[in-house]
């Protein structure tokens, strides 16, 4: 492959990509993101390509594994082009039906096809309710190209932005371009990207960095993860915008282990690029020179942080530090460094390429452009969503999601991962933008969104979050890893039934100290789980320590299993499954759970029939006195009058 | 440098080990009064030492010694050798002229790396917030009794090791259990049972 010296050479090879290829020709996309992967694409790919050759299509379709599409509950998401038909959760068995269906008889498969409320089918992927109500400017193309192949990325027009930057464009334009964009630092804080551009810009040294955040530590959230896998390259064309405005020459990549396929595609991209002379010395002929090296992180938390993240590219142990001075002035080896997030480079192309005016045309008056959440816990549709900034949480719950599951009660909604809060019913109709979110308690943080019904408890939620800053406190500073570890110890007592009066005002206490004194964003946020529950879900703190219960029967302390002798019918399978031989019964019997034994591990209360429904569970009352051992059971008894 | 020296040292004791006449191996036993089956097993370990050393070496020399690596380098060693042996941190160390204490608080602040040999199946589930809310608690219970190993631990016959992440990115799946490196979503007791019986 011959470097592009020049945007011309660039435009002539797009040229050539595209003419090589007939967009009436079909093609199938099987989504091939982390999700899809776990639900078998591999092997759905190989049975496509098997039915494809047996049918004599080689030549006549083609057969593009692609990025993420965002449905990742209903993978593996199959698209077949022109039409763009979607087929959801496709079994390699499937195969030869959909193939000879499509092609052969010109027929849908309707089985596979989104159905809506009523049933009705749903054929194109646009017309999916889930997709409808999204705007996918950022994450659109995943569904189009192969991440591995840098040729389907310039064949949607990849790199033009890099072009107009470099040589178009003074690095002051393209900087005074991403400020007036007010683009906003998509991974917590929220910070304007092109303030923190100009900082680095401006700061001494001739020396500087570029670095994307693909730390994506947050719980709950992964289109960091599916950006990067599905589309690494718009990431890498942002950063190399971003390396040519600031005057940096040198860009670093801190992707987690626990991603491997962003890893390998990633690293695959980057040497692509290498090839196509868009990274290395003089990129298409404009005399700016760049490259980037990953970096992977090995699974902690606070590396995420801007100080931590970089001392850990620096090869120490990724501890935050004191920041009178931002890294933006001396971060990598004391030397001004850039940190933007996944997402937040990802929107640089489009910026550059559209214009700052489009960018601000979309979005609230604080919040520009789109921004990418992941929708997931108890909601219908779960997966990445990409949405207009300003979107209220009932469309992206409702609309989007198609609401709670098993059409069960909306209890909260918690955003901003474990530095964010959860937001009760009476917020769904707040817009989502950075402002309101931070007004309401919460924050935007990465873009989690996990729904929670009525079966979550909040008071386990908030120990949840605090459990895991416990573990993933660095230690440096005291506020942090001492307060944090007070906070769960008191929340674990509440939890086991334990609580003492007092105990609110307690964590509220703590809480303000370790907001007020933590040495890293991560430690002042902290305490945002439990005061955001507290504020909203108070009554649910006050009946686990005045009435030792758990409104939502969650907390194995405060919860009795308890079998009503009206609704048993003596099947037996309760008393098979039970891992701790806590239940007795016979043939015609009434089972009975022995409350000493009962480990409280849920399984008899899942698995008994919903035709019986007869485990019961019971919070903040006396168990009911069980009926004496071989009570026959009322259903056989009914059967035999 | 050091790595074709490595390599040569290895060489050599591999045709030892291979060529060595009972003869001999019998008369250095008699003379060190050591049993020829036990100074065999020494010479096959002796062998294994210096192969590792020079995989190892290897990998040093691929971040071209570079200190800021490091972490880069036990990364590709754990991911190789399930662990990281003292001998090889204080080896790396050496190379790269950092401090052993370096290398210590590396190994012992982050997740990714282990300083007891790890089991040949590693079993992963996720505890992240969506997996948390839909039940990851119970499954990790089931999982737990399945494999017969607690958290963080591995069995004593070196067959599994248990961990739990914060989140695997996997959250429309969730609860998500990784068994080698294939993710399950929300298996039953009966699949739990199966993914198991599955590893040798």
């Amino acid at each position: 492959m011959a470097k592009l010296r020049s945007p011309a050479d660039l435009e002539k090879k797009r040229e050539q990509i595209v003419s090589k290829r007939d967009p009436s020709k079909p093609c199938i996309t099987i989504c091939s993101g982390t999700g899809c992967h776990a639900l078998g694409s591999d092997k759905l790919h190989e049975a496509i390509v098997t039915e494809i050759s047996k049918n004599g299509l080689r030549r006549k379709v083609d057969v593009r594994r692609t990025g993420c599409h965002g449905f990742c509950e209903r993978g593996p998401v199959v698209v077949i082009f022109p039409d763009e038909t979607c087929y959801l959760g496709m079994k390699p068995a499937d195969a030869s039906e959909v193939i000879s269906k499509t092609f052969v008889e010109k027929q849908l498969v309707e089985r596979l096809l989104y159905k809506d409320g009523s049933g009705a089918s749903v054929a194109l992927e646009g017309e999916i309710p889930f997709y409808k109500h999204q705007t996918r400017t950022v994450f659109g193309n995943n569904r189009l190209i192969d991440p591995k192949s840098i040729d389907d990325y310039l064949a949607v027009g990849g790199y033009s932005a890099l072009a107009k930057a470099l040589l178009q464009m003074s690095p002051e334009q393209v900087l005074e371009q991403v400020k007036r964009a007010n683009l906003r630092g998509r991974g917590g804080g929220g910070f304007p990207a092109g303030v923190k551009w100009e900082t680095t810009r401006n700061a001494p040294g001739d020396t500087k960095y570029v670095i994307v955040n693909a730390d994506e530590g947050d719980p709950g959230a992964f289109m960091d993860r599916s950006l990067l896998e599905g589309n690494p390259h718009v990431v890498l064309e942002g950063l190399i915008i971003g390396a040519y405005a600031i005057g940096s020459h040198e860009g670093f990549v801190y992707v987690r282990q626990e991603y491997p396929l962003a890893v390998s595609n990633l690293t695959a991209a980057l040497g692509q690029a290498r090839d196509y002379g868009l990274l290395g010395k003089n990129i298409l002929g404009s005399g700016f020179d760049f490259d980037v090296t990953i970096h992977r992180g090995a699974g902690a938390f606070v590396s995420g942080e801007s100080s931590a993240l970089m001392t850990a590219i620096e090869g120490m142990v990724g501890e935050p530090r004191p920041k009178y001075v931002r890294t933006a002035v001396s971060g990598i080896w004391e030397r001004p460094s850039n940190l933007n997030n996944v997402e937040t480079w990802a929107n640089v192309p489009l910026i550059i390429n559209r214009g700052a005016d489009w960018f601000t045309g979309v979005g609230t008056a604080g919040s520009k452009g789109t921004k990418i959440f992941a929708l997931v816990g108890k909601v219908n549709n779960t997966g990445l969503v990409e949405v207009p900034m300003g979107m209220s949480l009932r469309d992206i719950i409702y609309k989007i999601g198609g609401g709670i599951r098993s059409g069960r009660r909306f209890k909260a909604v918690q955003t901003g991962g474990p530095s964010g809060g959860c937001l009760p019913e009476s917020l769904l109709d707040l817009h989502v933008d950075f402002d309101e979110l931070t007004g309401a308690g919460s924050m935007m943080g990465s873009g989690g969104m996990i729904v929670m019904d009525e079966d979550t408890c909040m008071v386990d939620i908030a120990r949840y979050f605090t459990n895991f800053l416990a573990d993933e406190s660095c230690g440096k500073c005291i506020p942090c890893r001492a307060g944090i570890e007070q906070m769960l110890e008191v929340l674990e007592r509440i939890c086991a039934g334990k609580g003492e009066k007092g105990d609110i005002d307690l964590l509220e206490e703590i809480s303000d100290v370790v907001r007020d004194a933590s040495l890293c964003a991560l430690g002042q946020t902290a305490p945002n789980p439990v005061m955001s529950t507290i504020r909203y879900f108070r009554d649910e703190y006050v009946a686990h320590i005045e009435q030792k219960r758990c409104p939502a029967r969650v907390c194995k302390a405060l919860v009795s299993y308890f079998i009503d002798p009206v609704k048993c019918s003596a099947c037996g399978i309760c008393l098979r499954n039970c891992p701790a031989d806590a239940i007795s019964g016979g043939k015609n019997l009434v089972h009975i759970i022995d409350q000493q034994k009962c480990i409280k591990c849920n399984t008899c209360f899942e698995i008994c029939p919903t035709r019986f429904s007869a485990v019961l569970r019971i919070s903040g009352e006396p168990v009911p006195a069980a009926p004496p051992l071989g009570t026959e059971v009322a259903r056989k008894k009914g059967k035999q009058e | 440098m050091a790595t074709a020296k490595a390599r040569t040292t290895s060489a050599e004791v591999q045709g030892l080990s291979g060529q060595l006449p009972e003869a001999v191996l019998s008369r250095v036993s008699d003379k060190l009064g050591i049993p020829a089956g036990r100074l065999s097993r020494m010479v096959e370990v002796l062998e294994q030492v210096v192969q590792e050393k020079g995989d190892t070496d290897s990998i040093v020399e691929k971040y071209k010694a570079d200190k800021s690596a490091l972490i880069q380098i036990l990364l590709e060693i754990q991911r190789e050798r399930r662990w990281l042996p003292k001998e090889v941190l204080t080896s790396v160390c050496e190379k790269l002229g950092v401090p052993l204490s370096r290398a210590y608080r590396i190994a012992t602040f982050y997740k990714a790396f282990s300083l007891v040999p790890q089991g040949r199946h590693l079993v992963t589930v996720c505890m992240g917030t969506a997996c948390h809310i839909r039940g990851s608690p119970r499954l990790l219970d089931k999982v737990v009794k399945v494999v017969n190993v607690n958290p963080g631990e591995t069995s004593a016959d070196q067959k599994f090791t248990l961990e739990t992440v914060n989140c695997l990115g996997c959250c429309a799946l969730g609860p998500v259990i990784v068994v080698d490196g294939e993710y399950h979503s929300n298996p039953s007791s009966n699949e739990l049972e199966g993914l198991v019986a599955a590893c040798d």
